[in-house]
Parts: C-alpha cells; sequence; structure tokens
C-alpha cells in the first residue's frame, strides 16, 4: 500500500498547554465546533473561528506540516463541494460550508495531535462507563475508536493503489475499476483487523471480575 | 512447556458454487510438547489452518483441540491468554499508528494504570531494541523492525506459547538472522510454520504437511528432506520445459504417505 495520508494528525509528543489542557476540554471544543457548523451562519465568522483554530494548533508545536498532511485529503473534496455550492447557492454560502468542514477537521486534528491515541482511548472508555449498566463494553467502545482512527489511512491508501494501478491500464475514467477494488481491499482488511484483534484477545467482552 | 494436543482433527470450509464443503484438514492427531515446533509443506496445504487451530483462530469440524487441557473452541479466552499468534504480515496485526500504542494496547487488559501500562511498554520495546522507534509510525519502520513490533506486542503480555505464521516470509536475510536470533532466545514454545527451511533446521521438531495431512512428523534434517523429495517429485527435468505433465502435481503416492 503507497499511500498512508492521514485524516486527521497524528500525535505529536510536547508539553505545550494545549498537550497539557484536560482531554475532556479538547472533547468539548471538537463537539463545539461541529455543532456550531450547523449553526453559523457567516462565512466570515468560519474564517476567523478556522484561524484561531490554525493559531492553536501552531501553538502547541505540532508543526505547519503535520497541519497541511491533516487537511491535504481533504482538499479535492471540498474544491468539489465548494465548486457545486457555488453554483447552486452562491459564493457566500460555498465558503461558509467549506470553511466548516475545516473549522472540523482542524480541531479534530488539535485532539489527536496533542493527545496520545491511549489517552483518547483511556477517555472514551470512561465517557462510555456510564452505559456500562445497559450491556456496553467501555474497552470494546474505545476500541472500535481507535479502529476507525487506524482504518482511515488504509482506506486512503487503498484508494491511492487503486487509482495508480487503472491509470497504469488506462481506466481512470471507470468508476468500477476504481471502487470495487477498493470495496474489496477494504473489506479484506476488516476481516484482517478482525482477526488479528481476535488472535490477540482485544475486543473481547471484559472478565467479571474485571 | 505447555502441552497442545489434537485429537482426529478434521477442518472443513463450505466453497462458493460447490455442493461438498473443502477439507483443509484430515484427521490430524498429535501431541505437540517440544520446545519448538516447525510446519513446512507447499502452499495451500493446510499449515496456516494447523496453525489457526492452535489459537481458536480456526474452529475444527470434527475433533478437538486442547492447550494445556482448555479446548480452543469452548474455552477460546483462556487459550488465547496462552497462546500468542503472530501472523505473515505484521501490517495486518498492528492495529495502532506507533509501536509504543500498539503494546500498550496488548497491555489494557492486564494493566489498567495508564502510567504502569506505558513504563511496561517501554520495558518490552526496550527488550527488543525497538524502543527508540516507539513514536514512529508503523508505516515508516522497515520489514523487520515491523515483524520484530508485531512479536514484541504479542510477547508483552507474555504467553506460555507462541505461533507464528510465516514469520520470515517478508523479510531479506539481515532481518531473517535477526528474527531466527530473536526466536532462539525466547522463554515461550514456538510452534511456526515456514518455507525458510534454514529456520525449519533450528527446530526441535518438524511436520511435513500435505494436502491436509502430516506426512512427516521427526527431526529438521529428515523432515526437509523428506519435502525437498515431496516438492520436486513429478517436476520437469531443468531445461525441460513443461512437456509431459507440466508442472501438475504428480507426487508418487508412496512419498505423500510415507510414515516416519
Amino acid at each position: 500500500m503507497s499511500g498512508h495520508g492521514f485524516l486527521l494528525a497524528t500525535y505529536a509528543p510536547g508539553s505545550s498547554l494545549i498537550h497539557r489542557t484536560p482531554l475532556w476540554l479538547k472533547f468539548l471544543l471538537v463537539v463545539g465546533c461541529g455543532m456550531a457548523s450547523f449553526l453559523v451562519a457567516d462565512w466570515a465568522v468560519s474564517a476567523v473561528v478556522l484561524a484561531l483554530l490554525c493559531g492553536l494548533f501552531l501553538l502547541s508545536g505540532a508543526g505547519p506540516a503535520r497541519l497541511l498532511r491533516a487537511v491535504r485529503p481533504v482538499l479535492p473534496v471540498l474544491l468539489a463541494i465548494g465548486l457545486f455550492q457555488w453554483w447552486q447557492l452562491g459564493a457566500p454560502t460555498a465558503a461558509r460550508i467549506v470553511l466548516n468542514v475545516l473549522v472540523c477537521v482542524v480541531a479534530a486534528s488539535i485532539l489527536t495531535a496533542t493527545t496520545p491515541v491511549q489517552a483518547l482511548l483511556d477517555g472514551v472508555a470512561s465517557l462510555a462507563r456510564p452505559f456500562r449498566r445497559f450491556g456496553a463494553d467501555p474497552e470494546r467502545f474505545a476500541l472500535t475508536i481507535a479502529i476507525m482512527l487506524r482504518s482511515i489511512p488504509f482506506v486512503v491508501g487503498a484508494y491511492m493503489d487503486v487509482r495508480d494501478s487503472a491509470r497504469a491500464r488506462g481506466l481512470e475514467r471507470n468508476p468500477r475499476a476504481l471502487v470495487l477494488p477498493v470495496f474489496i481491499s477494504t473489506v479484506a482488511f476488516a476481516r484482517q483487523t478482525g482477526e488479528a484483534l481476535a488472535a490477540r484477545g482485544l475486543g473481547e467482552p471484559e472478565d467479571p471480575e474485571d | 512447556m505447555s502441552s497442545i494436543v489434537l485429537d482426529r482433527v478434521t477442518v472443513r470450509v463450505p466453497v462458493d458454487g460447490r455442493p461438498a464443503p473443502k477439507t483443509l484438514l484430515r484427521e490430524l492427531s498429535l501431541d505437540l510438547t517440544e520446545r519448538r515446533i516447525g510446519v513446512i509443506g507447499a502452499n495451500g496445504s493446510g499449515k496456516s489452518t494447523l496453525l489457526r487451530l492452535l489459537n481458536g483462530l480456526v474452529a475444527p469440524s470434527e475433533g478437538t483441540v486442547r492447550v494445556d487441557g482448555a479446548d480452543t473452541v469452548r474455552s477460546v479466552r483462556e487459550v488465547r491468554r496462552r497462546v500468542g499468534f503472530v501472523f505473515t504480515d505484521p501490517l495486518s496485526q498492528l492495529v495502532m499508528p506507533t509501536g509504543r500504542e500498539d503494546v500498550e494496547l496488548s497491555l489494557r487488559r492486564s494493566i489498567r494504570n495508564a502510567t504502569e501500562r506505558r513504563a511496561h511498554a517501554e520495558s518490552v520495546l526496550e527488550r527488543f531494541g525497538l524502543l527508540p522507534l516507539a513514536d514512529q509510525s508503523i508505516y515508516e519502520l522497515s520489514g523487520g523492525e515491523r515483524q520484530l513490533l508485531a512479536l514484541a506486542a504479542v510477547l508483552a503480555v507474555d504467553p506460555e506459547v507462541l505461533v507464528l505464521d510465516e514469520p520470515s516470509t517478508l523479510l531479506d536475510l539481515r532481518n531473517r538472522e535477526l528474527l531466527r536470533r530473536t526466536l532462539a532466545g525466547l522463554r515461550q514454545q514456538v510452534i511456526l510454520s515456514t518455507h525458510d527451511l534454514e529456520l525449519a533446521r533450528d527446530m526441535d521438531r518438524v511436520l511435513v504437511v500435505d494436502d491436509g495431512k502430516v506426512v512427516f512428523d521427526g527431526e529438521p534434517a529428515a523432515a526437509v528432506a523428506h519435502y525437498r523429495a515431496l516438492s520436486t517429485a513429478g517436476l520437469p527435468a531443468p531445461g525441460g520445459g513443461l512437456a509431459g505433465g507440466g508442472l501438475e502435481r504428480a507426487v508418487p503416492e508412496q512419498a505423500r504417505l510415507e510414515q516416519p
């Protein structure tokens, strides 16, 4: 697999103020940005929020390259969405939608760039703990999030590989030649991952004494 | 040393478009007690299926597999605590973005305290010489480093038995040698399948699997010789082309049925 573009920024070890910020506050930032993206109606507000978030990201010391790596994979999709919305609803709406998506991506990247995955998993597991009484397994819940984070670069990489081989065969305009192999390799990856987790005893229900 | 007992194990799998299932392993009875056991055989002979039985990844269609008395179907969790499994391709096994995180993931169930977990993960990585690479993306590691990391992540929980499915297939000569030395130094019982006949020679006992059956079981040198005879039987002479049956399997019936 050649491409491993990661949609969210990978963890950058550090001791900045943002690294030390409690996890719940960073969670709140991501949730808040996600909700605000539905409520904010002015593209200028979205632009200011995006600038602030980019500033926060850089303040953490994670670096502009990491930020760019996190944002780059969504740019082609945003370009397509932006052009379509511009045509349909005009420039201000198109700018607002694109900026709001970027706000969400950068907010999530701040969380992942300044929080080790294990701390994220601990956080998710403790958030899910109250649901234990309804039969939920917090560790499984956390593991699901981890697998989701791990799977994004795989799917991106699989798409890039398939696109390259479709190009080599002159089939880059054939959607079947692009979609089907990505779908098949993603399903195979899911099976492999499930098998690997099972072999390591991960994702099984917790022991009653735990 | 652990005792792994296979009692008349048959494994069948359904095949799309065929009324009858395909038999992957037939009536296998084995008692695996040696410290180092190798499994060799052609592609598709049933080696991986045999290894997967030992960790409960594959359930027997008939018969039973027991690890220190624990049935791999009824007590699969206990079996998986005892038996660690390393896959051929470490990327299909490493589920976290970095080595440190993957080893910590292995330890989540056994060590609840995050600080203790981190310290233990570091000691495991250090033991395998992987601590300097702990925070590097798994995609940036070499094939050998990834395989060592997969091994470290499995050994972090200290299983009694280590099962490895063709662990050296994707490695270059240097990394293969590193793997051999690492395996030689482990306290665990090691059971591995391989096409690397040098690695097979390091074992105490080697099984040759062909067409779902163990056709030889004994000393490594004799097992390798048997496997060579089995693999080359019926091949055209060098430069002889594909005439007269080509690459079709033409193993003499006697070689297939020979028992030690």
